[in-house]
């Protein structure tokens, strides 16, 4: 295969650069610029993939490497104390993930920064244990009993580099780095769609933690000596420049980015009462003129080339399966939803105030009613994104009230979003195969190496996804990014996403909102297979031609209350509803002309 | 104890005075300077450098006081608005929400490196315009400077509130904080309203820089750590709340000031652990806004 091809390239040219120059100080540049590497790449998973941010990664730097040395210097073996001070690293990252699941923006910049500094102080204060700046002195690397020369010490940090990138590579186009980045673009959507966000976010601070502290390790050996110095807030932001000016979420960016961080201060070490501001100037242009990083920016110029699937084959296979394709909803049995007296407030305010609504599948129920009567809140408090205030919510004899959306998922409730929350940064097929997070079996260890389970997995759930994508007749948009589709194109990808987490219940929220006539009439089209089917659906929308048409019932809210029920017919005449969107008295006015 | 705590209310009120300029520019563009400390760095050499000329030119020392505020805070407003033109606004669309962060960092870096060629490597001392006395309230000692710092933060955050809450220009900088796109449909230009924002922060990082000048030492590379505690004040208090920011500050600067008393180790460690403790339970800050994300 042609990527084992460039690997084994990368390895030989990797294996033979210490003949090519046998030189000391060229081979100690080689071995700055792998470690220096090696975290970047972990870096480039956590903020480039799940676009979550971290700037106190020396902090997992620092870890990996006290944490390896002391052990080492312990009389552990220097592979054994390695794994150590990896697994050592893991562990903080999941503690500073759970510390900053709840905060956004600049206070979870601020988590990772206050990590990051605390860490800085007890290496450098607490200098009994880590020297502090008088620095540690370590044995040299020494595997089963021989000591590792400088050669045979940069083959093996080479060695684990090649590992490593193999590795978060395999992650990248794995499920994993899928949802990551669905995640990092819209962390409500991927809920929706079945994945327990704070989980995955610990996960990915895990994974990139970890990642860093093998840099840190391999770094601490390098000389056999180290001090506190090198565990700077500068050298947390630094890595974050690897990442930033590389180009993020990309898969060669770390290569360039390291090459700017590391080889660019180093070719002007000379100029050393500038070097700051040469730096600081080279970063500013690349960040205003490569607003997508060097990678980033050159890979739009040349055009994207993505994986190219055999599209045409698998989109027949789909038209012919269109038949057999909604299996699992034949199985269903009958649904109950049984809503009582939901209340939600928001500072006071109650946006949905006592509503009772039952639901007996499989049906498709409309939900309307004037703008800010409550619609979207229910919406959402059933898709799990709010908890409501008060009431119950009951799903199959199953109690659901304060679910979260995952477990909504899990539990056969999903959404469409109004302001639509594509996965913007995948592409259509990607989108739908994210929707089919609760039916992979496969773990992240399979998803890490790429075993043939994975493979078969992976295979058999791009056709189903293709199928879905033909259900929804955007079979032929498959390889395209989301963000390159029309509004009503994306409402469609968004159905087919929906139904890949296979509900009982489908909540659509204004699927024909901003969509032309003929996308407005595709969409439509759609419903009623859905109809067919015999899922069960809940419709919030303003063209009354749609609801008119499609719905079996349709529940009227006002203020956040329900005024009427009934089916189409009922509800075109009943007088609180024309009062509610026409207005009171002053229409009937009008209108009799009094 | 009681020494402790009177002296970390004056340093929080500078964390407070330097946050305040993080909480001005975040509710207008979103964005926030990550540079402040060394804004504040060239506040105060920029400070040192012109009550020094004004003092030995004979002039009165309140004259040449408010004349160096002066000068300070309209060359950091220069920086400000320049540090807006070239990065923020280039970055406005970029994908990549963080730019910011590193285009701001390398715009300090830059202004760190010409500091250190301007005014040398070593720490220079900064005299306190007040000389070096000490007034004695009971069994508690303030310096004059100290005095002066006090006075001046209550003068200033009076003027920001006022500024803010009553004046036009302050309702037209919250307008731009809600809603950029209605604001602009009213007359008011967000544009000029981010420049406004960062010379406003920018001179407030000066005005820090010159108080606190005389306590620390002043040299090219006090930016650092100030500006990330004054970030930790913002954010104990919550970013888009400035009386939230005001207690931040207090709260750092006396509780670091008693950790103190223990050693420097803990006094440095105290901020960080307050601020993770506080973000575990009040992810938006203490006095923060919760937002209910619409979908």
């Amino acid at each position: 295969m042609k990527k084992w091809g460039i690997y084994a390239a990368i390895g030989a040219a990797l294996y033979l650069f210490p003949w090519i120059f046998p030189n000391s100080y060229l081979i100690h540049l080689a071995q700055g610029f792998l470690y220096t590497y090696i975290v970047v790449v972990g870096l480039n998973l956590l903020v480039g993939l799940s676009g979550q941010l971290s700037l106190g990664h020396a902090g997992f730097f620092a870890i990996g490497a006290y944490g390896t040395a002391l052990l080492n210097n312990a009389g552990v073996p220097f592979l054994f104390s390695l794994t150590l001070g990896t697994a050592i690293c893991a562990a903080a990252g999941g503690i500073v993930a759970m510390l900053s699941l709840r905060a956004k923006g600049p206070y979870l910049a601020m988590v990772t920064i206050a990590f990051g500094m605390l860490i800085e102080i007890i290496a450098n204060r607490w200098v009994e244990v880590t020297g502090g700046p008088a620095g540690l002195y370590l044995n040299s690397p020494s595997l089963l009993g021989l000591s590792l020369g400088i050669v045979e010490y940069y083959w093996l940090i080479a060695l684990i580099t090649l590992v490593i990138t193999v590795l978060a590579d395999n992650l990248f186009t794995s499920r994993v780095g899928r949802t990551f980045q669905a995640m990092g673009s819209s962390e409500v959507a991927a809920a929706t769609a079945g994945v327990d966000v704070r989980n995955w976010k610990v996960l990915a601070f895990v994974v990139s933690a970890s990642i860093a502290g093998i840099g840190g390790a391999l770094f601490a050996f390098q000389n056999s000596y180290f001090n506190s110095d090198s565990f700077t807030w500068d050298k947390s932001i630094l890595f974050l420049v690897g990442v930033i000016v590389g180009g993020a979420g990309t898969r060669l960016g770390p290569v360039i980015g390291t090459i700017v961080i590391f080889l660019l201060p180093q070719a002007f070490q000379s100029l050393y009462d500038y070097h700051l501001l040469i730096f600081g100037a080279i970063l500013l242009v690349s960040l205003v003129l490569l607003p997508q990083g060097i990678v980033g920016s050159l890979g739009r110029v040349k055009g994207k080339r993505r994986e190219a699937l055999p599209l045409a084959k698998e989109a027949d296979g789909a038209r012919e399966a269109l038949g057999t394709e909604v299996r699992w909803a034949a199985k269903r049995q009958a649904t109950v939803l049984d809503i009582r007296q939901v209340v939600m407030e928001f500072d006071g305010y109650r946006a949905v105030d006592g509503v009772d609504l039952t639901l007996q599948g499989p049906e498709v129920r409309g939900l309307i009613g004037p703008n800010g009567s409550g619609k979207s809140t229910i919406v959402n408090v059933l898709s799990g994104v709010y908890v409501p205030t008060a009431g119950q919510m009951i799903w199959n004899t199953r109690n659901v009230t304060s679910f979260p959306p995952h477990k909504m998922a899990e539990a056969g409730i999903t959404r469409t979003f109004q302001n639509l929350q594509l996965f913007s940064e995948l592409t259509v097929l990607q989108n739908v195969l994210v929707g089919f997070h609760l039916h992979y079996t496969s773990g992240f260890f399979a998803n890490l190496l790429h075993t043939p389970r994975f493979w078969r997995e992976e295979e058999r759930l791009r056709e189903e996804a293709m199928h879905l994508l033909a259900f929804v007749g955007m079979a032929e948009k498959a390889n395209e990014m989301a963000a390159n589709l029309s509004y009503g194109e994306q409402r469609l990808v968004e159905i087919a996403r929906a139904m890949a987490v296979k509900p009982q219940l489908l909540i659509l929220d204004e699927p024909a909102a901003g969509a032309s006539q003929y996308e407005v009439d595709k969409i439509v089209k759609v419903i009623r297979n859905l109809k067919e089917i015999g899922i069960s659906i809940i419709l919030v929308e303003h063209h009354m031609e749609i609801v008119m048409n499609v719905c079996d019932t349709i529940t009227v809210l006002d203020f956040g209350k329900k005024i009427a029920e009934g089916d189409p017919a009922h509800i075109q005449k009943h007088p609180q509803v024309i009062e509610a969107y026409l207005g009171g008295e002053e229409v009937t006015k009008l209108v009799v002309g009094e | 104890m009681l020494q402790a705590v009177v002296s970390g209310f004056i340093l929080g009120s500078i964390y407070a005075i330097i946050a305040q300029g993080y909480y001005i520019t975040y509710v207008t563009t979103r964005t926030l300077n990550f540079g402040q400390g060394d804004f504040l760095m060239v506040g105060a050499l920029l400070g040192l450098t012109s009550l020094g000329a004004l003092m030995t030119s004979g002039i009165n020392v309140f004259l040449a006081l408010l004349l160096t505020l002066a000068v300070t805070c309209l060359v950091m407003g220069l920086l400000g608005w320049g540090l807006e033109r070239i990065a923020i606004r280039p970055l406005q669309n970029n994908f990549i929400s963080i730019s910011w962060i590193l285009s701001t960092v390398a715009v300090s870096m830059m202004f760190r490196n010409l500091a250190m060629l301007v005014w040398g490597r070593n720490v220079i001392p900064f005299p306190s315009p007040f000389g070096s006395g000490v007034l004695r309230f009971g069994g508690v000692g303030i310096a004059k400077h100290e005095i002066f710092i006090a006075v001046c933060a209550l003068v200033i955050m009076g003027c920001l509130f006022i500024f803010l809450k009553k004046s036009l220009l302050g309702k037209a900088l919250a307008a731009v904080a809600c809603n950029p796109e209605a604001a602009a449909l009213m007359g008011i230009n967000p544009r000029a309203m981010a420049i406004l924002a960062f010379a406003l922060s920018s001179a407030l990082a000066g005005i820090g820089g010159i108080l606190v000048g005389p306590i620390t030492n002043t040299a090219f590379f006090m930016g650092a750590t100030l500006g990330l505690k004054a970030f930790a004040a913002a954010i104990i208090g919550g970013l888009d709340n400035p009386v939230g920011i005001l207690i931040g500050g207090l709260l750092l600067g006396v509780l670091e000031q008693v950790f103190a008393l223990g050693s420097s180790a803990y006094k440095d460690a105290s901020a960080f652990v307050l601020i993770l403790i506080v973000l575990i339970f009040m992810p938006q800050g203490l006095f923060g806004k919760k937002v209910k994300e619409k979908f």
